[in-house]
């Protein structure tokens, strides 16, 4: 039997922050003997606002061997420690999901256990003052990590807020100088071969044709390949995350300092996103467009900036779910071709990366053995389904008095997966991580705790240690942590003086 | 709340569970009671025990100390040894060998795995097997051993051991370092005490069942069968006395009706030999084996732990290993709630973990290379449970393994397997064909080069059998 032959030609179809993110890591084919296309149209304008991103974004860029400052200085980038969460739990409460790990273990005993049995005792603080991240945010403050596990600072993660325009534009140059070839044009027909219904290449208006052996479609909601060509199927998840517009603008930034987080405002029908970059801040607001009208939205935006709008606001419509095939026949989806979770845990370009990243490590040849598919479409999936869960509790574990939202929300029955993970964390404050979840246990912790849902008991093995002793370790602990983070420099000195913003060509 | 916990069954299950449980809830009162007959709380296997590379931390997280356990014999002829894995002959075909050693195999290059890059030169014309890169399988087949660097730099560093133990002498040890005495001798159950031989009733929150396939307290109900997949159904248990140093692994060797198990220690060889009754007639000493697992581990106040809930040919040191996870997700799980979430977690992740090393086992018979051999015939022909059906077929398509949740063994494990049974996949990572070809064989070489370096510089098995006081 003779293996079928490996793949020559990749088509990206779509220059957004996925295409260009997909063509930068494909370049690695390159050398192999792969040819890499990415074809877009500068008429056809990118979903591309501020975006926040979670930690793993550092392993993308490294992959690339980017260096760091210099794409923070090309996108405007700040450093992100966590996210801020106002009045989700309830009106005038905060709470933080830093990144890194809360305090330390104690004899093989999860620090969130101590916690717990030493804040019934009234003698902890706060779970976020045991976080270095966290006090590093409340401060304003930044410092890169260290690696020597010895010290705090190897307690902390970080991720990015950027301009995710500008983040295409770097890529570009990136993959363009390693040989991925871009082609001005706007795809008129995506003809199938009449045998199985691959898509044979994309016509571009003008008649110009381009064929592959694999597609990827980079071409946001309008779905151009999978779902226009391919009709490769939609699952809906507007039932248990309702909201589906959002309304954006970007806004002056008001004063010198610049938060090292993302913020999130609960509103009466949804949230507000407030993220900083070095030049501006991006802001937006999430709605349900049954509970409020879109001029509401509009005001209820506008109303709660912190600088002057940049721009006239602009809405944008979408439904919650995922693709039911990412991939299909030939063509791979990336990106919001492939499923659409609202932005409040950052995961956008998290999905992106992961899926180039499973498309790489099962990388097809012209047999397209299904195989390969359906591995690529179980992790895909698993993932969505893990990320989902994530953000419906934020919704679910609410207390909030304003807004009928709020109230479906609470009332709503939630997905099995989630009910078990609540369960036991209620109880006695257990968490069992699912293989390859992408949040780690300090992520639930810090959101599990944060709207509200304190375990009604702790670890038996807390109860083995001296309370005594614990008392003082935390307390310590805090001190050391809190010491560490006021050392650090103000996070716009560090940008300033290591990554300032170039300007924009 | 939970006070008081009882545990039935005197052997190694129940003791592990007795010292895992004092040291974890010092405020829980542990009885132990004892059962007649032999030790076959992980299996009907004989009188030795192997285990994965996992046991020695427990051991040390647990107060034992490593070498008094290994010198720990229940008779002056059955010394502790060490093991880097377990040599398979006879499987991938009826003359072929390989061996699935403990530890990493190779190194990646960049972000492409080692046997990505293997399957690349191997494309290239090479002839050449993956173990053959791995730290353990070296030093196993020179008989060398000693234990791993702590440097992660190290190349020394990239192996694990498990131990070869005499059962009654381990089961000895937990029973010293738990500090508990038996409390008698069980007479019945009666589905919330346990009466003893001198009449007394002992109560308890919960129970454990450690007392074997007998399942004294959880019973015959709810038990599920993997004889469709995995056709041996009896066991021969022996103990051949041996002079000389063991050789540093365990060994598997496949015959026409089933496979032989030996695990050398010091002074003798505890063997097994699993058939299946179909195709051999029926041997002196032979015990039935219903292999398979509780679909409910825990219900009610019992918990079935050990060959009580999973009964399963050990192929490779999982037994231990499998119990040693149960007491831990057990005691994360504890104190439960009347009707609360816990014993519904604890089955839900323990039977994952219970079908995936089934799944393991599973693999060695359908990749298996013997032909013309009923038994194995069949077996290569059989369909297999759907998760190791899609493993396979990635593996055969590309050379990659998917995990699930609650997976014992690692990809590498895996491939391994697959690796020495013979299974080629089709096609490698075009990842690995950016990398030119001379820089791959060098990487290849290099690796060779530093693990025989490596190698040579360990000490032989006895020598450190000697500095440990196990041979003179």
């Amino acid at each position: 039997m003779t293996a079928p032959a490996p793949i020559r030609q990749i088509v990206i179809v779509g220059g957004g922050t996925a295409g260009w993110m997909a063509a930068a890591a494909l370049t690695r084919l390159v050398p192999a003997g792969i040819a890499v296309t990415l074809v877009e149209s500068e008429e056809i304008g990118t979903v591309g606002v501020g975006e926040a991103t979670i930690p793993p974004i550092r392993n993308f860029n490294a992959l690339l061997g980017l260096d760091e400052a210099d794409f923070l200085a090309a996108t405007q980038g700040t450093i992100k420690l966590g996210i801020e969460f106002v009045n989700w739990t309830r009106d005038t409460h905060r709470y933080v999901h830093p990144f890194g790990e809360f305090g330390f273990d104690i004899e093989g005993v999860k620090f969130h256990q101590i916690w717990r049995k030493l804040y019934e005792q009234g003698r902890a603080r706060e779970i976020e003052d045991y976080n270095v991240c966290a006090l590093a945010m409340r401060a304003g403050r930044y410092q890169p990590p260290v690696s020597d596990p010895g010290s705090i600072l190897s307690r902390m993660a970080y991720a990015y807020q950027f301009d995710a325009g500008l983040y295409a534009r770097y890529l570009r140059s990136y993959a363009e100088a390693r040989g991925v070839v871009r082609v001005e044009g706007k795809v008129a027909q995506v003809p199938l071969r009449a045998e199985d219904g691959f898509i044979e290449a994309v016509v571009l208006e003008g008649d110009r044709r381009i064929a592959g052996d694999l597609f990827l479609d980079c071409t946001g909601f309008r779905a151009l390949l999978i779902d226009q060509a391919l009709g490769a199927g939609w699952e809906s998840w507007s039932h248990w995350l309702q909201c589906d517009r959002a309304v954006a603008v970007p806004s002056e930034s008001p004063g010198p300092e610049i938060t090292p987080f993302t913020r999130s405002t609960a509103h009466r029908a949804g949230w507000q996103w407030r993220i900083p970059l070095q030049h501006r801040v991006g802001n937006g607001h999430v709605y349900c467009s049954a509970d409020i009208s879109d001029d509401e939205a509009r005001e209820t935006l506008l109303a709660n900036l912190d600088g002057a709008p940049l721009r006239d606001p602009f809405i944008l419509k979408f439904e919650a779910g995922r693709r039911k095939r990412a991939w299909h026949r030939n063509c791979v989806a990336l990106g919001l071709s492939s499923g659409f979770l609202e932005p409040l845990e950052s995961t956008s370009i998290h999905l992106i990366q992961s899926g180039i990243h499973k498309l790489m490590a099962l990388l097809p040849d012209t047999g397209f053995s299904p195989v390969e598919r359906d591995e690529y479409n179980r992790l895909t999936d698993l993932q969505m389904q893990q990320v989902r869960d994530f953000i419906i509790l934020h919704y679910h574990a609410n207390q909030r008095q304003q807004g009928d939202l709020w109230r479906r929300m609470r009332e709503m029955a939630i997905p099995e997966t989630l009910e078990r993970k609540l369960a036991l964390f209620r109880n006695r404050g257990r968490f069992f991580r699912y293989e390859d979840e992408l949040f780690a246990e300090s992520s639930w912790i810090a959101v599990l705790l944060g709207q509200g849902i304190v375990p009604q008991g702790w670890d038996p093995l807390a109860d083995g240690l001296d309370d005594d002793k614990l008392a003082t370790s935390l307390s310590r602990l805090h001190e050391m942590f809190a010491r560490a983070a006021q050392a650090m420099p103000r996070h716009e000195d560090w940008l300033a003086r290591n990554a300032p913003a170039r300007t924009p060509a | 709340m939970i006070r008081r916990i009882g545990i039935v069954g005197g052997g190694v299950a129940g003791w592990m569970a007795a010292l895992a449980l004092t040291r974890a809830l010092p405020g829980v009162r542990i009885d132990l009671v004892e059962t007649a007959g032999p030790d076959w709380s992980l299996g009907p296997f004989g009188p030795a025990e192997a285990s994965l590379p996992d046991f020695p931390w427990w051991l040390a997280d647990h107060g034992v100390d490593e070498g008094e356990l290994l010198r720990a014999a229940s008779q002056e002829s059955r010394g502790g040894s060490f093991a880097l894995g377990t040599a398979f002959s006879g499987w991938a075909g009826q003359e072929a060998d390989w061996f699935l050693p403990f530890g990493t195999i190779g190194a990646p290059l960049g972000t492409t795995a080692f046997h990505q890059l293997a399957a690349r030169l191997r494309d290239g014309g090479q002839q050449l097997r993956i173990a053959d890169f791995s730290l353990a399988a070296i030093a196993a087949a020179s008989g060398r051993f000693a234990r791993p660097s702590d440097d992660p730099r190290s190349v020394l560093s990239s192996y694990g051991y498990g131990l070869h133990l005499d059962r009654a002498g381990l089961t000895a040890t937990l029973r010293a370092a738990s500090g508990l005495q038996p409390v008698g001798s069980f007479r019945a159950f009666t589905g919330d005490m346990v009466t003893l031989q001198d009449g007394t009733s002992i109560a308890a929150d919960l129970w454990l069942d450690c007392s074997g396939p007998a399942a004294l307290l959880a019973g015959e109900d709810g038990w599920e069968s993997w004889a469709e997949w995995l056709p041996c159904d009896r066991v021969v248990a022996s103990w051949n006395p041996a002079e000389g140093v063991p050789p540093p692994y365990g060994h598997a060797g496949a015959f026409e009706a089933g496979w032989q198990r030996t695990l050398p220690l010091v002074g003798g060889q505890g063997g097994a030999l699993f058939y299946a009754s179909a195709h051999l007639p029926e041997q002196p000493g032979a015990i039935p084996l219903a292999q398979g697992r509780r679909s409910q581990a825990w219900t009610g106040k019992v918990v079935a732990l050990g060959a009580a809930a999973t009964l399963l040919e050990p192929l490779h040191g999982w037994n231990l290993a499998l119990l040693q996870n149960a007491l831990a997700r057990l005691i994360d799980l504890l104190p439960a709630a009347p009707n609360g979430p816990e014993p519904a977690e604890y089955n839900r992740l323990t039977a994952s973990e219970a079908d995936r090393v089934r799944d393991f086992a599973i693999l060695h018979y359908k990749t298996n290379g013997r032909t013309g051999e009923p038994l194995w015939d069949a077996a290569r022909a059989m369909p297999v449970p759907e998760p190791l059906r899609h493993k396979l077929d990635l593996y055969a398509s590309r050379g990659r393994v998917p995990l699930y949740d609650e997976e014992l063994f690692e990809a590498d494990d895996w491939i391994a397997v697959l690796d020495g049974q013979g299974i080629r996949p089709r096609r490698h990572d075009t990842l690995a064909d950016a990398i030119p070809e001379p820089a791959l064989a060098q990487h290849a070489g290099r690796i060779r080069e530093v693990i025989l370096d490596a190698v040579r510089s360990m000490p032989h098995h006895g020598a450190t059998l000697r500095a440990e006081g196990l041979i003179a």
